[in-house]
């Protein structure tokens, strides 16, 4: 066991659990915020994804030891935000949620994405989201739902 | 078992100095393999040094003559720098996807050691030079001598790669082909670098990596010297007996990915298509 | 007036919001307190007898469950029985499920898990099509003598690999004890499925069954009647230890022992007339069942149903068998059979009109059905058919004409495909009737809220959304008037499981029903309920002993067009573009089946050039997300998708299946692009790169 210290969607936050712990785990567990989901464990699908210092990281692949310090922003600190609200309704808008557990790890995507890019192209957009599996949507209205929010959040990002 | 977190890089060489611990970088390769149960914690069978946080080890620098890269730089923040080959951001792009290289270095594809890596791979083409260190001493190796296996480095237990060297070269064409399952998110089931210079119709630097064909990366040095100040007719002329250099080096395996003729047949292609299109520029 | 808005016209999915915001609580959130947590020992080998058991010191508070604590039958309820909740003497695959190891500490459980210890005296596993544990036949016509007839025959013989559902949550279970009896909540299809096999392994009553659906992170069939197997596992542990359980498997655990799509070898041989019409086919069909044969007897029946796809052959013989194998119980994916079947046909046909020499295209629209023609089984396509103007328009939106001559030239290295094929909605034959009959409850509470009580599951396709429309919109009530929460078998009526496409054609019409005599006896500040009962359309007529008649009541019809391009380097496929149309009678919300469409032709499309998977010796290769590839955002073709109305008179609204539909065509079309694009038969799919390169060399 050992105290990190972190900041969690805007506050200061310590926990004293093993190095060792995924930091999902924490996030899911100890902290009881499930709005990041386990898909796989292995890096592979980024249901787990969170911000870190405003970009994307798979939670389930990073031990609490990595954390200490960092700016971690997760689905429950980010559904506060007003580009949340932006990407949730075009999200809603064009139909870019079926099963919905990539979802939350696709909001957070598709945030690092317009964070750094505030005008994607539709390839931009592609190689953004290429590391969140989705395998209800075949992608296509997840797409149009970033570029509705780009459009609809201008000057947000 | 013990978990640090060192403070500072001078703190982490000490730690290293005892000898049983592992430096766990963005930890997408060691936290899959250690991978246990969910909530329960990973599987370390060492020591660990959570060396993530060690920002002084993050940064790029035009040294001039080559390009400074610190140990902990991810794969992100490589592909935004404006100094970072592109041939190397071609094969960035490539990995994964954007949260693995978010976290991920190229220290820890050396580190990891896997014949499919493709950041290792783009270090053989570029000629890096690794920055060893250890409490009280350093060396530098070309990366060539340092990776010898699967998952084998020359890397003691108290070293840890601190620096990256990429010298400058200038090419006039490049190309990084890889074949995974799928076009993102993969892992290679063969990969090829390869990078030339052409001035006045001659080759003044030729090279060619493939990547995972082999235990380690294959970049025949002899090979490229053979053919370097030959006219680029010449060159594509000798292309059978390129080809047939590199025959005893590609010996890849049968896995769950692929199988070794695909592998083989496809990576004589990658030869012959850069040696056939080398001086049609990008 | 104000006049009433098209059905299909879309509104905004009504559990977006929870989802999106990471609120919706799918089984993994959540924990109950005292809960304990269950890990699965399993069989190492694919076969043999296992002679001892040695379990590790246990600690106070930790249990073992397995075979010998089964109150009542060691069996697996679902159509066919002979699926076991543990392994008791004998195993039978790698991965099979031997006992439980439950207990507070994650840590401690895995340790002991990992430390038992079972001595197996080892048998000669089986892996090839030899024993047969299914065997089905029909026929039309006159086979023989069309035969003996014929100018002409020619033969082939088609492969399917297996398919990975590869939904993004992985199974599981949370289970507790209510009043006595057994509560369990879970990521499933079929509430129903579940608390029958519950009861029947448990020998307990209906009312100590409880079946709760937590939100479903994708099914795909998955969820069908694999959630049965661990729902009956931990019943038994939950009676044995009495306290919270939760049972969430690890994403290569559900790889490795969760049911697949069935690999496939289907011999296909035609008999040609004077003018190169086909006058009869024999086929013979075989699926690789695994080790149990579960649901694997429905899923070939289904396969064979499809066996002439959109075509009329008047002459048929049609063989199918479901083999036993020492590999993982394959089951329920989505389309049931009829993409192998789907597949090796339309290649076929292709093959046939190359081999003599004619177009493709006029070929097969020379034998495309027609309404009134005898459907494969002797029935009648009895509802007017469209394919006609779908296949033009499809033509029309992607270039096709044009583009398969300019990738005649094979330097392009392109091609392009197209399918079309038709999909029966809901159960086979009598099915509906005789076996599921189901049931569906509106309840109007005094406040005049309406209450939806079906047993349907909304996995992501959208029936908590299009109910709730289709309800409102016939009682003229705003939506917000009408619930729909997840089903709760202490509520909800058995409505039948959440499969065969029939979730809107079936349960959508029972409610339609429901409501309309709602509507007429509406009577304010009132609680009424109404109850409606499945009933057969008359016409439907079929026997299902010689598989002879209709088949289904309804078929839904599509279109697929593929675009590729394969590397001359490294024989890789680029998917570049892709096409569909639809006929499903009626959209019920237009987004949501263009979101259907989507991603049935991600899969469909992948499922032929993609996604590998395959077995040494019984041990799957490929058992994670890294090793089994599903397509990315990059790897997905730009997509443009249309739906064509043809209401069916008996679909709410006109509705048809939708679900299974949208998956179907799209192997044979990304299929026939490669072949066009490397001028080589395709036969077996995926059609990978080291599949195409071995093509290439070896025609
Ligand atoms: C989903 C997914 C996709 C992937 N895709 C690709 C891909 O396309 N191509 C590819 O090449 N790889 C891929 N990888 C593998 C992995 O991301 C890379 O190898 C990455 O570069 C590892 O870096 P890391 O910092 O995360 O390493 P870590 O896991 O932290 O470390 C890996 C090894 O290197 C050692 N190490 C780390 N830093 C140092 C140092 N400074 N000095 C000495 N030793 C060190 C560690 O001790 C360890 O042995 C993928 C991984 C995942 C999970
Ligand atoms: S759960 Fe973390 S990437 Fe899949
Ligand atoms: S919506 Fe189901 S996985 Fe994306």
């Amino acid at each position: 066991m050992a105290k990190v210290t972190f900041t969690l969607n805007g506050e200061s936050i310590t926990v004293d659990e093993p190095l060792n712990m995924r930091f999902l785990d924490i996030l899911r567990m100890k902290l009881g915020l499930t709005g990041s989901k386990e898909g796989c464990g292995e890096g592979e699908c980024g249901a787990c994804a969170v911000l870190i210092d405003g970009q994307l990281v798979n939670s389930c692949l990073l031990p609490l030891g990595s954390v200490e310090g960092r700016n971690v922003m997760t689905i429950e600190g980010y559904r506060k935000t007003k580009r949340y609200k932006i990407l949730e309704d075009a999200f809603i808008e064009e139909g870019a949620v079926q099963c919905g557990i990539c979802t939350p790890g696709m909001v957070m995507a598709s945030e690092s994405l317009l964070n750094q890019n505030p005008k994607p192209s539709e390839k931009e957009i592609r190689i953004a989201l290429a590391g969140n599996l989705c395998r209800c949507t075949g992608y296509e209205m997840i797409f149009k739902a970033v570029k509705r929010a780009a459009k609809e959040g201008e000057g947000l990002w | 078992m013990k978990h640090v977190i060192p403070k500072t890089y001078k703190e982490a060489l000490e730690h290293l100095s005892e000898g049983t611990y592992k430096v766990l970088a963005g930890g997408t390769d060691l936290m899959v393999k250690n991978r246990s149960w969910s909530e329960t914690p990973a599987r370390f069978k060492q020591d660990m040094l959570y060396i993530h946080n060690l920002d002084e080890l993050r940064y790029v620098e035009d040294k001039g003559d080559h390009l400074a890269i610190g140990a902990l730089t991810d794969y992100e923040t490589l592909l935004r720098h404006e100094a970072v080959p592109k041939v190397l951001k071609d094969c960035l792009i490539e990995i994964a996807g954007p949260a693995i290289r978010k976290v991920g270095t190229l220290a820890g594809n050396i580190g990891n050691a896997s014949p499919a890596a493709d950041g290792v791979l783009l270090l053989y083409l570029l000629d890096a030079q690794l920055v060893i260190e250890r409490k009280g001493a350093r060396r530098e190796a070309l990366i060539d001598d340092v990776i010898t296996g699967p998952g084998k480095t020359t890397l003691s237990n108290e070293e840890m790669i601190k620096e990256i060297r990429l010298p400058k070269s200038t090419f006039t064409k490049t190309q990084f082909l890889k074949v995974g399952g799928r076009k993102a998110d993969a892992i290679s089931k063969v990969a090829f670098a390869g990078a030339v210079r052409i001035e006045d119709g001659i080759v003044k630097d030729l090279r060619m990596a493939i990547g995972a064909v082999n235990v380690t990366v294959v970049r025949l040095r002899e090979v490229e010297k053979l053919h370097t100040g030959e006219t680029i007719s010449a060159v594509q002329d000798s292309i059978v007996s390129i080809k047939n250099a590199y025959v005893p080096h590609i010996k890849p395996i049968d896995d769950q990915r692929s199988n070794r003729v695909y592998r083989k047949r496809v990576a004589f292609n990658m030869i012959e298509d850069f040696i056939m299109n080398m001086h049609i520029q990008d | 007036m104000k006049t009433k808005k098209d059905i299909s016209e879309s509104i905004r999915k009504v559990d977006s919001e929870e989802k999106i915001s990471g609120r919706a609580p799918y089984t993994s959130d959540i924990s109950v307190e005292g809960m304990l947590y269950a890990k699965t020992v399993r069989s190492p080998i694919a076969r043999g007898v296992i002679k001892n058991v040695k379990l590790p010191d246990m600690p106070e508070g930790y249990y073992t469950v397995d075979a010998s604590d089964i109150p009542s039958r060691n069996v697996v309820s679902m159509i066919y029985e002979d699926w076991p909740v543990f392994a008791e003497k004998e195993v039978n695959f790698i991965g099979e499920p031997i006992m439980l190891i439950v207990g507070p500490d994650k840590e401690t459980v895995m340790n002991l898990a990992d430390n038992v210890e079972i001595d197996y005296e080892e048998k000669n596993p089986v892996f090839d099509f030899s024993n047969s544990g299914v065997r089905l036949h029909f026929d039309k016509g006159d086979v023989v003598n069309a035969f003996e007839r014929a100018a002409k025959t020619i033969e082939y013989e088609y492969e399917t690999g297996y398919q990975e559902q590869a939904y993004i949550e992985p199974q599981g279970f949370v289970g507790y004890i209510e009043d006595g009896g057994y509560t369990l909540v879970g990521s499933i299809q079929c509430p129903y499925y579940v608390k029958n096999a519950v009861m029947d392994t448990m020998g307990e009553d209906e009312d100590k069954v409880r079946v709760i659906q937590a939100p479903v992170g994708g099914a795909f069939g998955g969820k069908e009647e694999f959630p049965s197997v661990t729902a009956c596992q931990l019943a038994v542990a939950l009676k044995k230890i009495q306290k919270p359980i939760k049972f969430i498997y690890e994403r290569e655990e559900d790889m490795e022992t969760t049911t697949k799509r069935h690999p496939s070898k289907t011999k296909m041989e035609a008999a040609l007339d004077e003018h190169n019409n086909i006058i009869g086919m024999r086929s013979r069909i075989g699926l690789d069942g695994g080790a149990y044969i579960g649901l694997s007897g429905v899923v070939l029946s289904r396969g064979m149903l499809a066996v002439t796809n959109a075509y009329t052959i008047d002459n048929l013989d049609v063989h199918g068998d479901v083999f036993l194998t020492n590999t993982v119980p394959n089951g329920a994916f989505r389309g049931f059979g009829a993409p192998q079947m789907i597949f090796a046909i339309e290649m076929f046909i292709h093959h046939i009109a190359k081999d003599i020499g004619e177009d493709p295209y006029v070929f097969r629209k020379r034998h495309m059905v027609k309404q009134g023609d005898k459907t494969s089984t002797s029935g009648t396509f009895r509802d007017p058919i469209i394919l006609d103007d779908m296949i033009q328009k499809a033509v029309e939106i992607s270039n096709y004409h044009d583009k398969a001559k300019a990738y005649e030239d094979r330097d392009t290295y392109k091609g392009i495909g197209m399918s079309w094929f038709l999909h029966g909605c809901g159960f086979t034959g009598s099915g509906e009737s005789d076996i599921i009959k189901a049931n569906v409850k509106l309840r109007k509470d005094d406040e005049d809220n309406v209450h939806i009580l079906v047993a349907a599951v909304d996995m992501g396709q959208g029936p908590k959304t299009t109910f709730r429309k289709l309800v409102a919109d016939i009682l003229d009530v705003p939506i917000e008037q009408v619930t729909f929460n997840y089903p709760d078998t202490r509520y909800v009526p058995d409505s039948g499981p959440t499969v065969a496409s029939r979730t809107m054609m079936v349960v959508g019409g029972l409610l339609a029903r429901a409501a309309k005599t709602l509507k007429e006896d509406w009577k304010e500040g009132e609680e009424q309920t109404v109850v409606k009962q499945y009933e057969q359309p008359d016409y439907v007529e079929w026997d299902q002993d010689t598989m002879r008649g209709d088949a289904y009541p309804a078929y839904s019809w599509g279109v697929n067009v593929v675009e590729v391009e394969v590397s001359k380097v490294t024989y890789e496929v680029t998917v570049t573009n892709a096409w569909s149309i639809y006929d499903l009678g009626k959209a019920i919300d237009e987004r949501i089946v263009m979101g259907q469409a989507d991603g049935g032709q991600a899969q469909g499309i992948a499922y032929g050039y993609l996604e590998v998977m395959n077995h040494e010796n019984g041990k799957l290769k490929q058992k994670n997300m890294t090793d089994y590839i599903i397509p990315t955002s990059v790897d997905v073709p730009k997509m443009e998708n249309h739906i064509m109305d043809n209401p069916y008179p008996l679909g709410p609204y006109g509705a048809k299946g939708v679900g299974e539909l949208t998956l179907v065509g799209g192997a044979p079309a990304v299929a026939l692009a490669i072949e066009q694009a490397i001028g080589r038969k395709v036969r077996k799919i995926p059609a990978t790169p080291e599949s195409i390169m071995e093509l290439i060399d070896n025609g």
